[in-house]
């Protein structure tokens, strides 16, 4: 199996669009262009960086670090608090043009994307690839602005791709072939390939495996059975070789949110407050994919005691934002005191089914009604414009953030 | 972190409607104190519904700062509601 590499013609492309927030800001914003820009959720000197410009990057400004720590070492840093509309312009725009090129096209978060152009047109595949690749990047800077730059990395699977877009960071565009293969892997460490960090570096190591040289020429024996010990040592050594295994799609499990207070010591009933606004974003998102919940957890981040977290079961689903907030409300009495951080989620999802079949069938149908009207008015009319009277005035606080992850509700 | 000032001020402006990608360009714009801008570069323009009403949002800077503008496609008028600078070196 060692000479085993796919040798197919590369046809999967990934477009990443690195530190992309800071990229987008330096963008909008001319004057930011050349300095070091960090985006933040919230304009203080001890909140986290989400993103950095390559200029703070280049000056060891790293992502997690506080902006104090960060202006020590780029003393110009300005610091800018996130703009979601504006990154998700950008999604958006780089999904149109990624879409003229492919009906597959599959975005991965809000700054990076694969386009499978295997079944494209022949008009496309009649193309090098790298001149695809060429023509987003230009499209890019086009049609947003002078100012993107984004990698783009090109394989026989979507890890190779993803490899790929990273060699050359920023505005790089990199083909790996069953030819390059080796070489690749030789100027790379072990945790430079996406899906290796701490817990996996530690199995491959048990094994003797250091290098991604090493990891390419184990056998496929001591991968399934001594080292990951599932079916994840067959997938990693297709993977490795450049063969699909990574083309699936996974049902949302849950959905959540998060919030870290504003202010230190807010009495409990404020707190509350902000658990019912996290209770009715997380409701609406689960509402929005069509789906109902049956399970609640409420977490809890303390100053001084440590994490908490609490969680319940319903035997029938729900869906409404007051049955989260009633589950929710309960399980947080016995929350402790001196908290940092709450967070909602709702579990066990499951597609909507008629609410008619329960015996509490009139009551039920009114609610699902109601909540449906709300989020329609909502939809229309604007996030939050029927909420809840106990929320009133925690939508100053509890702001929508940046869109990491998924891009289910983009 | 003073680097942002945030505003609301009603703006007279002036703007190239065209083809092309951005069809819409701002020009220059008045402030309420008479000063006027000369916009030198359009960073980004992204749209912004406000409920079932579009606002478009120009970041624009006159090379000296950078400001935000929203054209409220509904009612047609233009605010300023961004102006930064003194970014320390």
């Amino acid at each position: 199996m060692k000479n085993d590499y796919n040798s197919a013609r590369p046809l999967v492309m990934h477009i990443d669009l690195n530190s992309c927030f800071a990229t987008v800001e330096q963008q909008a914003r001319p004057m930011l262009r050349g300095r070091p820009v960090a985006v933040v959720n919230r304009r203080t000197e001890h909140t986290m960086i989400v993103t950095a410009s390559y200029e703070a990057k280049a000056c060891g400004v790293k992502l997690g670090m506080s902006v104090k720590e960060a202006r020590k070492l780029a003393p110009g840093l300005v610091a800018l608090e996130s703009d979601p509309p504006k990154y998700r312009y950008v999604y958006h725009k780089l999904l149109a043009i990624m879409n003229d090129y492919s009906a597959h096209v599959r975005m991965k978060s809000i700054d990076e994307g694969v386009i499978d152009f295997s079944e494209s047109t022949e008009k496309i595949l009649q193309r090098d690839m790298r001149d695809v690749g060429m023509e987003i990047k230009q499209r890019l800077r086009d049609e947003v602005g002078r100012a993107m730059r984004c990698n783009v990395g090109i394989g026989t699977n979507r890890f190779l791709a993803k490899t790929a877009a990273g060699l050359h960071k920023p505005d790089g565009l990199d083909i790996i072939t069953a030819d390059n293969l080796r070489d690749t892997y030789a100027t790379m460490k072990l945790t430079d390939i996406t899906g290796i960090a701490d817990k996996n570096q530690k199995r491959l190591n048990a094994v003797g495996i250091y290098t991604p040289l090493e990891f390419l020429d184990a056998d496929l024996a001591s991968l399934q059975k001594v080292v990951f010990k599932s079916v994840n040592g067959d997938y990693w050594h297709k993977r490795l070789r450049g063969w699909e295994v990574d083309k699936r799609d996974f049902p949302l499990r849950s959905a959540g949110r998060q919030y870290v207070l504003e202010g230190y010591k807010l009495p409990y009933y404020a707190v509350l407050k902000r658990l019912h606004h996290l209770c009715e974003d997380v409701g609406f998102k689960v509402r929005s994919q069509g789906l109902v919940a049956r399970g609640v957890s409420v977490y809890a981040r303390t100053y001084q005691h440590g994490s908490w977290h609490a969680k319940y079961m319903a035997s029938t689903p729900f869906f409404s934002n007051q049955a989260i907030f009633a589950h929710a409300q309960r399980l947080f009495e016995q929350a402790p005191e001196g908290i940092k951080m709450i967070a909602v989620t709702c579990y066990e999802l499951s597609e909507d089914t008629s609410p008619q079949l329960s015996i509490f069938g009139d009551e039920l149908a009114s609610e699902y009604s109601v909540t449906n009207a709300i989020d329609d008015i909502n939809q229309r009319y604007g996030k939050r414009v029927i909420h809840s009277a106990d929320t009133l005035g925690t939508g100053h606080f509890v702001k929508q953030k940046i869109p990491f992850g998924s891009t289910r509700y983009m | 972190m003073d680097d942002e000032i945030f505003l609301n001020e009603r703006v007279e402006v002036i703007a190239a409607f065209g083809e092309g990608l951005n069809p819409c360009r701002p020009v220059k714009f008045r402030r309420p104190s008479g000063r006027e801008i000369v916009v030198s570069e359009i960073g980004l323009r992204h749209p912004s519904a406000q409920g079932k009403r579009m606002v478009h949002i120009f970041d624009v800077t006159d090379g000296g700062a950078d400001y935000r503008l929203e054209f409220d496609s509904e009612r047609l008028t233009w605010r300023l509601t961004l102006e930064a600078d003194h970014y320390e070196k």
